[in-house]
């Protein structure tokens, strides 16, 4: 079956099944690799994207469901890697093996767009996803900044 | 090259649309297996005719690639524009090393840092090429007491480590700086050397005239000046006379290392681009899912092909063969020539979710194997039946059992730690192309050497012809991490050579039999105490599970920091079906629990602060310089003991211990070192730790951890002291996961809890809201950065909660514990 997918501003036809979690079109149809597999059941945010702005974990959203809508992955974040979130991620130097960053920026992203000067209490609200290197100071300071150079 | 692997196509989409397709990959990437080397450069050849990309060092590809500028040895390369590309050996799975073994290198080459890359070395090359004779002999002779001295490369890369050009490359036991900073500092050193008696030997002049600063080389008599890019070319071709005449700069000469440097590899861990195994796309490629028998050693009693084979995408199926010698338990869980460890089957599709949604809906009937039956329970019962027979006796100091006999009171607890496991986010996969000469592996892996080996055991194919090509790697946290993910994928890539095959594991079947697990201790401890609460004598007895790659671990405990004027201490081995692994901390895991539980019972017992008791038994040690009786580390003569104090005294000020807190907080204290009576020469390096925990426990028991303060020890100095203290603010999250919820059970001889519902990781919202580290500088080498803040973390919140609710936890983790304290108001 045919889902026309809009992603990053550029519309895709992906023939899959309508049950394909979404996290596996934008990996393997579309070659969008920077959304991760981390754990399948919605429990560690590793596939967050934006869907029409809000964060949502990909890897349990059926593809039928997100047809249509404007999708963000990592890749349309930014064209160079300077959206606020990715620059004050670089001057906290935030990643340490990195993978589940792609997932940490996009909910952040989708917190300062809806709460543009967040408290510790929003980000511990809004930011719930997992890193097992546990990077957790450093992001909190880099939301902090990026929310001052939103400003 | 290669590097166009990843993108698709979409940029030729004329309408906004495109029409997703594999054959339009095909046309995108490039040609692997046997294509992956485009040129390389040979002396003679102008390297400025080299083309130098323009996103040289913002590359989301770390893997090696034949120099296709001047080669000055097998760690780096300079192009005609200086740029230096530097070959880091060990994977980078977020510990920093493609930064900070760069910084080595380049701190004795001495050119111009923002001008490095990085890139992994080559597995495929250390097989092929020897070690330089200069790069064998330790300086210092491994004296971690000489500024040019410490460490050796170990064996945990395999056999092969010592003898291959890159040495160890290897990752594990917070050994990358550790074991290879010297053999890295020499590389960048005789790739100085070379580039100087190049300069001299063109202008006619002696080397000694000669100075090199930033990539620029001066004679400053005749004022001429070269950059090294310029005669790269030549000093690939000049050998030095005598290269083991090489010295390197002791810590109190660097410049570049002990500076704080940002990560080379954040970049491209921002946009997405970092090119993770799991991310590799190849023309033509085919995708594996596995599920193998999920009690530890059982098989498939039967599966249904049939009923799969018309799902859409279906290609194959695959049979993982049992090792029904067993063996390969003993391979860190990976794999013998016979089989794997647990028995399975592959469904082989076009895509990952085809072969997984196929292989969910095959009928599978499983045999659980001989250790079918176990269950927490049968393994915990086991163990305390070996507790309480016999153990042996490991130490035995002065006269135990006399001073117990006369004590004035004796304190005894028994503790136990749960099976845990590293949970790396990125789920085991690699991406293998088998054809009939040659074999590629593109991985994220701790053990590339390892892998190496048994993909061409696995395959036939020679191991001179196989190529790993070296990934970022999602998390690691600990030296066997890898399970059998390279040796699933090359089984089944062999089954259809030609056809590259990218293998992923469910987080279920990672968290699985994917991995080896840190096992479950017990420990018991008596003290004997006089009359004004002073221990007279101690016995610890402790029971775990051995293996492979976990031997019986009496770190820390082979002799107490703390005096004891009689000590024993008698271990017990118990056995299990369930392989054990190192886990990030290891050892120090039960060991610091128990001892830094066990000591504020004793100091509580004796009506004592628990900082000061501490520190006054410490103080008892007779200073270092004494005797040692037991390999340099306890009774007799306390190595770093005086170190031990400045710690413990460092951190209490920091944290203000002793301040008063509001109702229902309290500070807990801890100190450790995880690598103190272990290792060569007998815990000549160490890495001391000590932390004050500041926390709070509502009266319904939910408990919050405030405040951490950390002091470590950097030695003589760190490479990268920004990376080390990423790592320590990460390890606190670490400890904080082990302690409050971390456990690892077993039922019908499987791991239960297999995903993040269950086995959860520490999030935001638990970190603590201040954190404070500060360096301890020691006159030593440290053994390593990558665990030694975890052991602290558990004890210390402990007694802090014990402190509050006066409920005294001795098993991990909290979250099997009431914590409530006080009278609940309505």
């Amino acid at each position: 079956m045919a889902f026309t997918l809009l992603v990053n501003n550029i519309q895709y036809a992906a023939d899959v099944e309508p049950d394909t979690p979404l996290l596996w079109v934008l990996r393997d149809s579309i070659g969008l690799t920077g959304t991760k597999y981390g754990c399948g059941i919605g429990q560690c945010g590793a596939c967050t994207v934006l869907i029409n702005g809000l964060a949502v974990r990909s890897c349990s959203l059926p593809v039928s469901r997100a047809a249509g809508a404007p999708i963000t992955t990592i890749e349309g974040l930014s064209p160079d890697g300077t959206h606020p979130v990715q620059l004050a991620w670089k001057d906290l130097d935030v990643p340490q093996c990195g993978y589940c960053q792609s997932g940490m920026i996009l909910a952040t992203a989708a917190l300062l767009q809806k709460t543009p000067n967040p408290t510790d209490e929003d980000i511990d609200r809004g930011v719930t996803n997992a890193c097992r290197c546990g990077t957790y100071h450093r992001i909190r300071q880099a939301i902090h900044r990026a929310a001052r150079m939103r400003a | 090259m290669s590097s166009s692997t990843d993108r698709p196509a979409t940029k030729n989409a004329s309408d906004g649309t495109f029409e997703i397709d594999r054959r339009q990959f095909l046309t995108t990437t490039a040609v692997v297996g046997g294509g992956m080397v485009l040129g390389f450069w040979l002396p003679g050849r102008k390297a400025e005719a080299a083309i130098i990309p323009a996103d040289l060092y913002t590359r989301p590809e770390p893997w090696y690639r034949d120099a296709q500028v001047p080669e000055i040895n097998a760690w780096l390369t300079i192009g005609p524009d200086d740029t230096v590309t530097i070959r880091i050996g060990q994977v980078d799975l977020g510990t920093g090393v493609m930064t900070t073994n760069a910084m080595i290198v380049a701190e004795e080459l001495q050119c111009d840092w923002t001008k490095v890359r990085s890139e992994y070395a080559s597995a495929n090359r250390d097989v092929k090429e020897k070690a330089p004779a200069w790069t064998i002999p330790v300086p210092g002779g491994g004296n971690a007491h000489d500024p040019n001295g410490g460490g050796k490369p170990d064996q945990v890369g395999g056999p092969e480590t010592d003898t291959g050009v890159y040495r160890r490359m290897g990752v594990g036991s917070s050994g990358n700086v550790r074991e290879s900073r010297f053999y890295l500092q020499l590389a960048g050193a005789e790739a100085r050397e070379r580039l100087l008696l190049a300069a001299a030997t063109e202008w006619k002049v002696p080397v000694t005239e000669l100075t090199s600063k930033n990539s620029v080389i001066t004679h400053a008599k005749s004022k001429r000046t070269i950059t090294y890019g310029a005669i790269a070319g030549k000093a690939a071709q000049v050998q030095l006379a005598d290269p083991s005449k090489i010295r390197m700069k002791p810590p109190d000469k660097w410049t570049l290392m002990g500076t704080e440097q940002p990560n080379r590899d954040v970049p491209v861990k921002v946009t997405g681009a970092a090119k993770y195994a799991v991310d590799i796309r190849m023309p033509g490629m085919l995708y594996a899912a596995v599920k193998c028998c999920p009690a530890w050693g059982g098989d498939v009693k039967s599966f249904n092909f049939d009923a799969v084979r018309n799902m859409p995408g279906v290609h194959s199926v695959v049979r993982l063969p049992l090792d029904k010698t067993g063996k390969a338990k003993e391979t860190l869980g990976r794999t013998t020539k016979d089989g794997f460890y647990s028995g399975g089957v592959a469904i082989i599709a076009d895509t990952w979710w085809h072969a997984h949604k196929a292989l969910e809906a095959m009928p599978i009937e499983w045999d659980r194997g001989p250790g079918g039956s176990a269950t927490t329970q049968s393994i915990f019962a086991e163990h305390m039946a070996k507790l309480q027979a016999p153990g042996k006796v490991i130490v035995s100091e002065g006269n135990v059992d006399m001073a117990m006999a006369s004590a004035a009171r004796i304190v005894e607890a028994t503790y136990s730690v749960p099976y845990v496991r590293r949970g790396r986010m990125e789920p085991g996969n690699a991406t293998v192309l088998v054809s009939d000469n040659r074999v590629d592996i593109w991985v994220g892996d701790q053990q590339p050497q390892r892998t190496l080996q048994n993909a061409a055991m696995l395959t036939g194919i020679a191991p001179e012809n196989v190529h790993l090509h070296m990934c970022y790697l999602g998390g690691g946290y600990g030296s066997s991490g890898n399970g059998p993910q390279a040796e699933h994928a090359a089984f089944i890539a062999n089954t259809v050579r030609g056809r590259p095959v990218k293998m992923m594991w469910t987080r279920e079947e990672d968290w699985g039999v994917g991995t080896t697990f840190s096992p479950l201790h017990i420990g018991k401890c008596r003290a004997a105490l006089d009359a004004n609460g002073w221990p007279v004598a101690m016995e610890l007895d402790y029971v775990q599970t051995i293996g492979v790659a976990w031997p019986a671990d009496s770190r820390g405990i082979a002799m107490p920091p703390y005096w004891m004027p009689n000590y024993r201490l008698n271990q017990h081995i118990a056995t299990s079906h369930i392989p054990p692994g190192r886990v990030r901390s290891t050892g120090a895991r039960p060991n610091a629990f128990y001892l830094e539980t066990f000591i504020d019972e004793l100091a509580h017992a004796a009506g004592k602060d628990p900082y000061l008791y501490r520190r006054e038994l410490i103080a008892r040690n007779p200073p270092e310089n004494m005797q040692d009786r037991f390999m340099g580390t306890g009774v007799g003569g306390f190595r770093y003991r005086d170190d031990w104090l400045r710690a413990l005294d460092m951190v209490a000020k920091m944290a203000d211990w002793g301040k008063k807190l509001p109702e229902g907080w309290a500070q807990g204290i801890a100190i450790d070192d995880r690598r103190r009576g272990v290792g060569r020469g007998g815990g000549r390096q160490g890495t001391i730790c000590a932390q004050v925990h500041t926390v709070e426990v509502t009266r319904r028991g939910q408990v919050k951890v405030h405040r951490v303060d950390v002091v470590f020890d950097t030695g003589f100095s760190l490479i990268n002291p920004l990376t080390v203290r990423k790592n320590i603010e990460g390890q606190i999250a670490w400890g904080m996961s082990d302690a409050l919820y971390q456990e690892v059970n077993v039922k019908d001889g499987g791991m239960v809890e297999v995903n993040f519902d269950s086995y959860p990781v520490l999030r935001m919202n638990e970190y603590p809201p201040e954190i404070n580290i500060q360096w301890l500088k020691t006159n030593k080498w440290i053994e390593g950065a990558g665990e030694e803040a975890i052991p602290c973390v558990t004890p210390a919140i402990y007694n802090a909660i014990f402190k509050i609710t006066g409920k005294r936890i001795r098993s991990v983790p909290l979250k099997n514990h009431d914590l409530s304290w006080g009278v609940q108001t309505a």
